[in-house]
């Protein structure tokens, strides 16, 4: 009998990898919910949330928004942040991601809020698909959805962050609610 | 040993030769290893259970033991996961102890914890290797540091890159997004001159004095030369140190870290004009920069912006903007051959944790 060849990738994880996560229930419209935008502090991602939120108060009756800046794009957001986040939201909105560590980041921020009852739009640019989608699976919760922008954002203007935060607000609203805005 | 097979009369040898290896039976297992996704583009070692048991024999920890975890991906490294890999990555048993140093000092690093395998500049390690184990386990210290043909100075950064591939899973174009990455991404393993610099080595720099052996490692984002061998001026020399490490190119953030891996010519050039390490250090950090206006107009002036208050005057144009602040930013090693006046400045990814692990110790 020959020796086995060893595998190099062993079954070990730690407590980061869950089982399936479930997706919170959908509220069926955002009139009158309280959103959350959690900034990724990546550059124009606070302008893009903001003028985000704007759309939203304006045209899908919003209540109000409350903002949090992350501490470290690269790292999913601490368990108390998370926390406080859930408490005072109705809804999420987090981004942008536009980089490797900070859009796997933002998905995992996604899938906890969504663990927590709270619906989690994440806004991620189309070069990192790949990326959220793995990290998703990772957390617990493959096919996550997800809203994408294209690439890149960081080097945009004042007016041109604006009218792709437009763009992106109905498939955030959708998100949020699962219904076509 | 049989010798290798040649020419028409590869039948008789082989004939002749029957306790010789088989090359098909290894040709199927490397197979085997790339079919498993395992491999970094080169072919691995296929390790079988008798052979890692040599490498866990070189260390009295438990094979269990979780030496690093990626808590953003769930994933740990143990013991015998760090063993297969670098059993597949072409160490020698005796390496082992140097991979567990060298995968420790890595893991202190802030960006190597916090997401720097995933990033876009898809950063290298800098692995510096100093003390007797340099020559026990026969490390290229001399000329040819960055190059190849040394198997501990080419296998064991090659056995961190698998553990990070396998142990850790993030592979490229999945949770690895590094836009271009950084040639030569696994194999800058180092060992110090030490023979040849006029200054203590970096592990003494690093809390581990008194010649030990012990391993430092870094992220970095590439490698520049300095080619400056026709001054008598150390002051000169240092200056055209400081032109690269001020260049605009790297500066994403107000300071950028640097290693400098100094060739022995330029580090006894320096000491001969009385500088200490501390001294080239604090003579770089004073001299190493641009000015506010030439990082505006190549599109670096949200650099100077970093941490300042929304209601902070802009400084001038002529303003010097420092890239460095402190010696720990600048580690400086001596390397290569004394044959010519070629160093390198290596670029640090975040920020050096200054702490040297033992070698052969539990950290």
């Amino acid at each position: 009998m020959p020796n086995a060849i060893l595998d190099p990738t062993g079954a070990t994880t730690s407590k980061a990898a869950k089982a399936a996560a479930p997706r919170a229930p959908r509220p069926a419209s955002l009139k009158g919910a309280r959103v959350g935008l959690l900034i990724n502090t990546k550059q124009n991602a606070a302008p893009f949330l903001h003028e985000v939120g704007r759309l939203l108060v304006e045209n899908y009756g919003v209540a109000s928004l409350t903002e949090r800046t992350k501490l470290n794009f690269a790292m999913p957001e601490a368990d108390d942040v998370i926390k406080e986040m859930a408490a005072q939201s109705d809804v999420i909105v987090t981004g942008v991601g536009d980089c490797g560590s900070c859009s796997a980041a933002a998905a995992a921020d996604g899938v906890v809020f969504e663990a927590a009852g709270i619906p989690a739009a994440v806004i991620v640019t189309e070069s990192f698909r790949a990326t959220t989608e793995a990290m998703a699976e990772l957390r617990g919760a493959p096919g996550f959805r997800y809203a994408t922008t294209q690439h890149p954002v960081a080097v945009l203007g004042e007016d041109q962050v604006k009218e792709r935060a437009a763009r992106v607000v109905s498939d955030v609203v959708a998100l949020l609610t699962d219904k076509d805005a | 040993m049989t010798e290798p097979v040649r020419g028409a009369v590869a039948d008789e040898i082989v004939a002749a030769a029957p306790e010789a290896p088989d090359p098909d039976e290894a040709l199927r297992a490397i197979e085997y290893c790339y079919e498993h996704g395992w491999s970094d583009g080169l072919p691995l070692v296929p390790v079988s259970k008798p052979y890692l048991d040599q490498f866990l024999a070189t260390t009295s920890r438990d094979p269990d033991e979780i030496i690093g975890s990626l808590e953003q991906v769930g994933r740990d490294c143990t013991i015998y996961l760090a063993a297969v890999n670098a059993a597949m990555a072409g160490c020698k048993p005796e390496y082992f102890p140097v991979v567990l140093a060298a995968f420790d000092a890595l893991m202190r690093e802030r960006a190597a914890r916090g997401g720097g395998f995933q990033s876009t500049s898809g950063p290298a390690p800098l692995i510096v290797v100093n003390g007797p184990i340099r020559h026990e386990l026969e490390f290229n210290t001399a000329g040819g540091a960055f190059g190849d043909g040394f198997r501990p100075n080419a296998t064991i950064p090659r056995a961190i890159g698998l553990i990070v591939r396998n142990a850790f899973g993030i592979r490229q174009h999945v949770l690895g997004q590094a836009t271009q990455g950084v040639p030569g991404r696994w194999s800058i393993c180092i060992a110090e001159n030490e023979e040849e610099s006029p200054w203590e080595p970096l592990a003494a720099n690093a809390g581990q004095p008194g010649g030990v052996s012990a391993v430092s490692a870094t992220l970095t984002r590439t490698c520049e030369f300095i080619d400056n061998r026709a001054t008598p001026v150390a002051e000169e020399v240092l200056r055209d140190f400081a032109d690269t490490i001020g260049r605009l190119g790297p500066q994403i953030f107000p300071q950028t870290p640097v290693a400098l891996v100094l060739c022995p010519e330029h580090a006894q050039q320096f000491a001969g004009a009385g500088y200490s390490k501390a001294d080239v250090q604090n003579w770089l950090i004073e001299h190493s920069g641009r000015t506010a206006g030439e990082m505006r107009r190549a599109g670096k002036g949200h650099v100077l912006r970093f941490g300042a208050s929304k209601d902070a005057e802009p400084v001038s144009d002529e303003h010097f903007h420092r890239v460095l602040s402190e010696p720990r930013q600048i580690p400086v090693i001596v390397a290569g051959a004394k044959n010519a006046g070629i160093s390198m400045v290596v670029r640090i990814f975040g920020e050096w944790s200054g702490v040297a692990t033992p070698v052969g110790e539990k950290p």
